[in-house]
């Protein structure tokens, strides 16, 4: 049952960090089910590193339930040129987030919700909380085929998936979250999810496809609301706590100091695209000029988002090597985006006084290159 | 997980501190003899490059003033495969205790916690292409090389 209400008590009890009220013991069982008002991947992600590094989970382990309007969220050591089509996110307002757990890419829109489990290190259990779930989709409709995998996935119908995991284990905690597939939209997803960029070598995680589907396509009586009060409810049963789901807002300072710098920090471009481990893209792309099919190859090295070579070669008699060398070398340092590129191809027309066909040239090659950023 | 870091920490913890401390001045080494051999006959060497674990299952040695530091046997098998190791530039300050990277095993980030205080100089780079070498030996080759120089005052320590 959903009942807004007042937290701030609640929370103030369970947030007891290090130093331990005197007289605070609490032996009666305990625990909390959350609920976030918000639909923003960041905000939401904020919460998880809030209650991760500062609640006191020791016989308090939290619950926490949101979903988020259309994202694509990368694990901790994920590389998205390759994981994702950026291009395509840009041009529909897609949010690009980055997690703090492991893992593989997943997209999520308000037909997917996430669950969070946080206990503490000893008590991290990610088989016994994927059972848990089972257990609540089984209560709502008990004919439904749901079982885990070995690598911690739901499968539906033993083909299907419905649900990934990954997890983050900190000093004395840890978090165990899951996405649930009830109404996603799948086409949208397939194509979000399906890198276009070529010849990347990188050592980053890379992402297990696999074929999706959505509960209610199963049974459409398997709505979210549905599914997140049954989850809820499996939960306060396993805990034996009250079958209570707390709403929180993650922009509130008063309940979460600090909240809003966590959400902040996981919106910067150095978190998001920045934290992919270096990688190489090595291919080519064809241009063509005046009637003439020309090829370019491109070697670029990224590190930390940045490039740290680039080797643009183009044929000699279109474009001279000093000439393409001056564009190499601009680019050097650079984010690996395509808006710092074109304020680069900027600066360098009104630094470089080429001609206007060298420089209707570079537009040219640059276009290319932010095609593949 | 077996991520050996190599410090150099000048002014260790108290229990390094008196690992540190020979009883006796270090004797000067023969002529003739190389250093490696000379070393295997000192007592003060010997006591630096003791293993000593913290509660979250690192480990660390120092042996010639450099510091190694690693994760058990134990953290490695209870990690399972170690997928990808994300480990601080050369250059990165920390404190003891600062997380200073992660190791990604079956979708699982698990932090690590340094435990000595100082500036990182080295790292293994042979992680980033092989991880698995932290399962395979965690006290040898899939150590995390780091070399950590403090940065505070140098206390009067035995220089080998």
């Amino acid at each position: 049952m959903l009942i807004p209400f007042s937290t701030k008590n609640c929370f103030r009890l369970l947030c007891n960090l290090k130093v331990p009220a005197a007289g605070f013991k609490n032996i009666v069982k305990s625990g909390l089910i959350l609920q976030s008002i918000s639909n923003d991947v960041y905000q939401n992600l904020a919460v998880e590193d809030w209650i991760h590094d500062h609640m006191n989970l020791e016989g308090k382990p939290v619950l926490f339930l949101w979903r988020n309007s259309p994202s694509v969220v990368i694990g901790r050591h994920q590389n998205p040129w390759q994981e994702c089509n950026l291009n395509l996110m840009r041009e529909e307002g897609i949010k690009l987030a980055r997690r703090r757990s492991g893992g593989g890419t997943v997209y999520h829109d308000m037909g997917n919700i996430n669950l969070t489990f946080f206990t503490t290190k000893k008590k991290y259990d990610r088989m016994e909380n994927l059972k848990l779930v089972v257990r609540a989709l089984n209560s709502v409709q008990p004919q439904l085929d749901v079982q885990p995998t070995k690598r911690f996935d739901l499968l539906l119908d033993g083909q299907f998936k419905i649900s990934g995991t990954a997890s983050k284990i900190g000093r004395t905690t840890a978090y165990h979250h899951c996405t649930l597939l009830c109404g996603t939209d799948r086409t949208f997803l397939s194509s979000l999810l399906k890198s276009p960029y070529q010849g990347i070598r990188s050592n980053a995680t890379a992402s297990i496809p696999a074929l999706v589907k959505n509960l209610l396509e199963k049974d459409p009586t398997l709505t979210c609301e549905v599914l997140m009060n049954a989850i809820a409810a499996e939960y306060a049963a396993y805990h034996q706590i009250d079958n209570h789901i707390s709403l929180i807002n993650p922009t509130d300072e008063t309940l979460f100091p600090g909240i809003n710098s966590k959400a902040k920090e996981l919106k910067t471009w150095e978190w998001i695209y920045g934290k992919t481990p270096k990688f190489s893209i090595n291919t080519s792309f064809n241009v063509l000029y005046e009637q003439s099919h020309l090829e370019i190859k491109v070697f670029i090295d990224i590190k930390n988002g940045r490039i740290e070579i680039c080797n643009i070669e183009a044929p000699d008699h279109w474009l001279p090597m000093e000439i393409c060398d001056k564009l190499n070398s601009s680019f050097i340092g650079s984010k690996f985006c395509p808006i710092e590129t074109s304020m680069l191809i900027n600066i360098l027309h009104r630094t470089c006084p080429e001609d206007d066909e060298v420089h209707s040239k570079w537009n040219i090659l640059c276009e290319k290159i932010k095609g593949i950023m | 997980m077996a991520l050996r870091a190599a410090w150099r920490a000048r002014a260790a913890a108290c229990s390094l501190r008196a690992a540190w401390a020979p009883a006796v001045p270090c004797p000067p080494l023969p002529l003739g003899l190389r250093a490696g051999a000379a070393r295997t006959l000192r007592t003060g060497p010997a006591l630096l490059s003791v293993r000593k674990f913290t509660d979250k299952h690192e480990w660390i040695t120092t042996e010639n003033g450099i510091g190694t530091v690693g994760i058990s046997n134990f953290a490695q098998e209870a990690l399972g495969d170690v997928v990808y190791c994300s480990l601080p530039e050369v250059g990165t300050k920390l404190n003891k205790q600062d997380e200073f990277g992660a190791l990604e095993s079956v979708k699982a980030a698990s932090e690590l916690y340094s435990p000595l205080s100082g500036e990182v100089t080295e790292i293994n780079e042979a992680l980033a292409e092989n991880p698995g070498l932290v399962n395979k030996s965690c006290y040898e080759d899939g150590k995390l090389l780091l070399e950590i120089q403090r940065i505070i005052a140098a206390v009067n320590v035995c220089r080998i």
